[in-house]
């Protein structure tokens, strides 16, 4: 079967996720504080979340093919897949960006002019942090990733039907692909720095772009090998074997790896050189969210690590679906741990009105000790919420994937791909 | 491996070989008398090493006070010429490990060139600190070992003291990974030897057979080690990212060094690469092994990390605006506009301008303009270390300590000299060993290409497909 | 592959190794039992059909490399916390992100000296060894597939080098 065709149980069970995210969403919108501060911070954390994810499904679909890489393309069409959800994140992250003009939401505390005027950090970061950069740096950087990521997939599209021999649509691609490349690689950071970074608004790192994003590439890698699970389950992707599985692992593992090497430099080196405006960061996860803070690690680190370290796990099914359902859930925990506690100090910092304002980020951390439902630890409705957003992800990959193909057809390196043996 | 080749891939051997032509080609340069652009190279070469070591004797029989060191700029030339060379020492493993991972076979012709390179950096970059040590007899107090003095141990704290630790476990495991690759290709010369030459390479060879279950364990071994050798590279330039990295000094503190310094040190380690490539396979006539698709890809690799350096560098500079914190934004207003400026800009010139040449695949695969541009980048990665040295050291917190440093002749011959040392080590390698894999390139022979004529050539796809 | 002394050896040369493969297998379904194989380069495939064992090396560089972990986070806790303990930079004496750079350096150190070593030991590989070599082909561009007299009698060995292709056939006494 080269045709992917969605079964009605499939898209039942994935309407039913994004049937039950969105009754957690209305739910966490009542239950919420004035602000919604519990709602809009999950909305924003599964947006960006799946968004990277789907970024570094453009972003490594374009390295292999700059690189010359044959072992992946029988299952390249899913990494075009995941890279046109860029489209509907950017919808979702543009909502947010309105949200900052109209007042919808507290996530940013540079997007309160109140504050900014009265703060000199948050005044000389103004010429970056405004709601301008936000809302038109989302749609030019992001909207260039998507339409990089349509162009490279129509492409291989166009190649299925009309590639021949000279190879000249793989070649197109490979043009698109080398842009691509240095794009995310400067504009990421940037959007990185809007969206993520400057939640702790004070706060700053040089590094904080890149650990994201690494983040997020594990998590699409773990994807990468559920959703190959999946489509080898029901029958399709037979030339997927486990050679290209083990391969996947090894790449989880590596990248579990420099996941861990990053997380480590950035917090080595500001906890050594100690300086006050950088600690704060640390200090205030590991002070309030102690849990977490340590989850994170053991999760993102030592499960890949020890699970993955023999061969034969990299080829098995059953251990491949535990570790890398535990990458994906880990390193959304590792999204909330750098969204939340900022996002909670701002929102308690606006509910308490302007006369916190001179005490700044101090005063929120003495109120952050104590537990705050859906900050503190994710609850079942931040759970529902990432059940929701991944039956969208699933669902639109999955849609995408039924209107071509699932092997393309003529790509130059489909032979070496379907005779991949790792030794 | 697949046994399956796309039809879209270069071969990466050309010259349609047999396996005996590749033992001819690879091996004879050891056997043959050397030629005379070999001696006069080898005559400068030692020449030039022995004025380093004199320098070096200088240094410590006057003492650090040779140098043109001050209180305010207590590290310069030579902690830059350090991390320079240890940068270089990266492309090595890098290539042997790194994308034998990523399994990119084009790393068979150079791989084993570029291990020696990277023992030999690595000789000449460990250099610098010992001698800085000033007292260099007493460089042993680096060591922990239960000792008379307390004992007193040395500050595990430090990260200078890790880099004493990264340093000498990436020497060792390079060694260790080189040496062991070596060995089959011994045997090779050994076995093509006669008397006493056959006696040194029987001992160099360690006895090697060619055993099929001793060729399974030097494949597994040499996997491992690849393995283990990758995050290993990486942490030698993060450690050496940490002894800046770790103080609160404006310019040195940042989060971005470790992953940063790492590109900076494949980068100007692939240009080291591609100098030496293009100089040796011009003169032991390697053409067929050391192709213009190799020197493409190595190019690529200079523009990918040259790129991520610029990246680096910019998000530097951006963060330094953004944090709002005015020393920060001082020193990098400095190192662009201060004294030092023309190193910001042969900086900025060298690694980021440069390479954006190689997008351009003409321009990737012309030699003259590639060896060249190697060279402004190594020139570039020197000027990248002094930025962020010198430059930064020289305007400190105190406008009354500011200070100006320009290098003595000791300095200058102590970097120059250390040049000497790593050619004079060159030349003796490519004399004693094949320069190319031998084993290794055999071994691709059948998948690297179309170029194979020997028995079952045509068939051997057929025949491989059935395991 | 041992070293046991005055073993008869008959031995084909191949000049291809995918001649060679087939001989192995051919040699596998003829229950003959092989005393070793030598090659130019790894033969991809080669351990399969013979069907060696998976080497275990890893396991002991997995076993090397937990003790140089245990060394050096262990040692660097005694020495600090212990044996003289210091306070540096306002650090706790205690200051495990200090001591992860050392003890990875530790860990990977032990556990490439120990493979290697370990390797060249078991392979009886080292310096001043000296393998009795069968032919000085066999590093140049000849597979060969050798048994010991003892075991396998000449005349099935040669009919058997014959039918599967050998260049030359030779006896040697190691």
């Amino acid at each position: 079967m080269s045709q992917y065709k969605m079964t009605a149980s499939t898209r039942n069970v994935l309407f039913g996720a994004i049937g039950l995210g969105l009754v957690c969403m209305v739910l966490t919108w009542f239950g919420d504080d004035g602000n919604h501060s519990r709602f809009w911070s999950n909305f924003l954390h599964n947006s960006l979340f799946f968004t990277m994810i789907a970024a570094m499904g453009l972003f490594f679909n374009a390295a292999g093919i700059t690189a010359y890489a044959g072992w992946y393309t029988t299952f390249k069409r899913l990494w075009e897949a995941y890279s046109m959800f860029i489209g509907i994140g950017l919808i979702f992250l543009v909502i947010l960006g309105l949200g900052n003009y109209f007042g919808w939401h507290h996530l940013y505390h540079w997007a309160n002019k109140a504050d900014v005027e009265t703060d000199t950090i948050l005044k000389g970061k103004s010429s970056f942090l405004n709601n301008n950069w936000y809302l038109f740096g989302t749609i030019i950087f992001g909207g260039l990733w998507a339409f990089l990521a349509y162009r490279m997939r129509q492409l291989s599209l166009t190649e299925d039907n009309h590639g021949d021999s000279s190879f000249k649509y793989h070649k197109a691609q490979r043009v698109y692909a080398a842009a691509t490349l240095p794009v995310i690689g400067f504009t990421s950071a940037a959007m990185l720095w809007l969206w993520l970074m400057s939640i702790d608004a004070h706060w700053y790192s040089t590094l904080f772009a890149w650990y994201s994003t690494v983040s997020a590439f594990v998590a699409m890698i773990a994807i990468t090998i559920l959703m190959i699970i999946f489509l080898k389950f029901n029958g399709y992707l037979s030339v997927v074997n486990s050679n290209h599985l083990h391969d996947l692992g090894k790449y989880l593992f590596a990248f579990s790896i420099f996941w861990t090497y990053l997380w480590f430099s950035q917090f080595m080196l500001i906890w050594y050189a100690n300086i006050g405006e950088e600690t704060i960061y640390f200090k205030e996860r590991y002070n309030n969210y102690p849990a977490l803070f340590f989850i994170n690690i053991g999760l993102n680190f030592l499960v890949p690590f020890f699970a993955l370290m023999r061969n034969d796990v990299k080829r098995k099914i059953g251990s491949l679906v535990f570790v890398s359902v535990l990458m994906l859930f880990g390193h959304w925990l590792d999204y909330f741990l750098m969204i939340k506690p900022g996002v909670l100090i701002t929102a308690q910092h606006a509910a308490h009105g302007h006369e916190a304002a001179t005490e700044g980020a101090a005063h929120g951390v003495e109120h952050a000790s104590n537990f705050v439902a859906g900050f503190t630890m994710p609850g079942l409705l931040e759970l529902g919420t990432f059940i929701g957003f991944l039956g969208l992800f699933a669902y639109f990959s999955l849609w995408i994937l039924s209107k071509a193909p699932l092997v393309p057809k003529q790509d130059p390196y489909l032979e070496e791909s379907i005779h991949h043996h790792v030794i | 491996m697949s046994a399956v080749v796309s039809p879209i891939r270069k071969p990466l051997i050309t010259g349609n070989k047999t396996y005996h032509q590749i033992t001819e080609d690879l091996i004879s340069p050891t056997e043959k008398t050397p030629t005379k652009a070999w001696i006069i190279g080898f005559i400068i070469a030692v020449a030039v090493a022995t004025y380093g070591i004199f320098c070096i004797i200088w240094t410590i029989w006057v003492g650090i006070g040779s140098w043109n060191l001050n209180r305010t700029i207590n590290w310069s030339w030579d902690i830059t010429n350090f991390v320079w060379w240890i940068g270089i020492g990266h492309a090595g493993t890098l290539i042997s490990a790194i994308l034998l991972l990523f399994r990119q076979k084009w790393r068979t012709g150079v791989n084993r060139a570029a291990e020696a390179m990277t023992i030999f950096a690595v000789i000449c970059a460990g250099l610098f600190p010992i001698i800085h040590m000033g007292r260099v007899w007493l460089a042993f107090f680096i060591m922990p070992y239960p000792n008379t003095r307390g004992p007193l141990w040395p500050n595990f704290n430090s990260p200078l003291l890790w880099d004493v630790f990264a340093i000498s476990t990436y020497f060792t495991v390079s060694l260790l990974f080189w040496y062991t690759g070596l060995v089959p290709d011994f045997a090779t010369v050994r076995d093509r030897a006669k008397g006493l030459r056959r006696k040194i390479y029987n001992t160099l060879s360690f006895g090697w057979t060619g055993s099929a279950k001793h060729w399974q364990r030097w494949e597994s071994l040499s996997l491992i080690l690849a393995g283990i050798a990758t995050p290993l590279v990486l942490s030698v330039h993060t450690i050496v990212s940490f002894d800046f990295a770790t103080s609160v000094i404006p310019g040195w503190h940042t989060t971005i060094f470790p992953p940063y310094f790492v590109a900076g040190a494949i980068f100007s380690g692939f240009a080291m690469v591609l100098t030496l490539m293009i100089i040796t396979r011009k003169l032991l006539k390697l053409e067929d092994y050391i192709t213009i698709e190799h020197i493409e890809s190595m190019n690529k690799v200079i523009l990918l990390t040259g790129t991520i350096v610029g990246v680096a560098y910019l998000t530097e500079l951006f963060i330094s605006w953004y944090s709002g914190y005015v020393y920060e934004q001082f020193a990098f207003f400095n190192r662009a506009l201060g004294p030092y400026w023309w190193s910001y800009f042969g900086m900025m010139f060298c690694n980021v301008v440069s390479p954006q040449f190689f997008w351009k695949k003409s321009w990737r695969r012309n030699v003259t303009l590639t060896f060249f541009l190697s060279i402004v980048v190594n020139i570039g990665m020197w000027f990248e270390r002094f930025v962020i040295i010198a430059t930064t050291l020289a305007r400190d917190y105190i406008p009354s300590s500011w200070s100006l440093y320009s290098p003595s002749w000791v300095e200058i011959g102590i970097y120059v000299g250390t040049m000497g040392i790593f050619f004079t080590l060159y030349l003796i390698f490519v004399r004693v060993a094949p320069v190319v894999a031998v084993a290794e390139i055999k071994h691709i022979l059948k998948t690297g290409g179309n170029q194979y004529v020997g028995e079952n050539a045509k068939s051997h796809t057929h025949h491989t497909n059935e395991h | 592959m041992a070293n046991t002394q005055n073993t008869e050896l008959i031995f084909g040369l191949y000049d291809d190794e995918e001649d060679l493969l087939r001989a192995v297998k051919s040699a596998k379904k003829d229950h003959l039992e092989i005393y070793d194989v030598y090659t130019p380069f790894p033969v991809h495939g080669l351990d399969e059909v013979m069907e060696l064992e998976e080497s275990r090396l890893h396991i002991a560089g997995f076993v090397y490399g937990a003790i140089g972990t245990l060394t050096a986070f262990l040692g660097m806790t005694w020495i600090f916390v212990k044996d003289w303990p210091t306070i540096f930079g306002g650090k706790p004496y205690w200051s495990v992100p200090a001591f992860i750079p050392i003890t990875f350096e530790m860990t990977v150190l032990f556990a490439a000296i120990g493979m290697t070593v370990t390797f060249y030991l078991v392979s009886g590989l080292g310096p001043g060894i000296k393998n009795p070599q069968l032919d000085d082909r066999i590093t140049d561009d000849k597979f060969c597939i050798a048994f010991d007299k003892s075991i396998v009698n000449s005349g099935d060995a040669e009919s058997f080098f014959k039918n599967t292709g050998a260049s030359e056939v030779n006896s040697k006494n190691i």
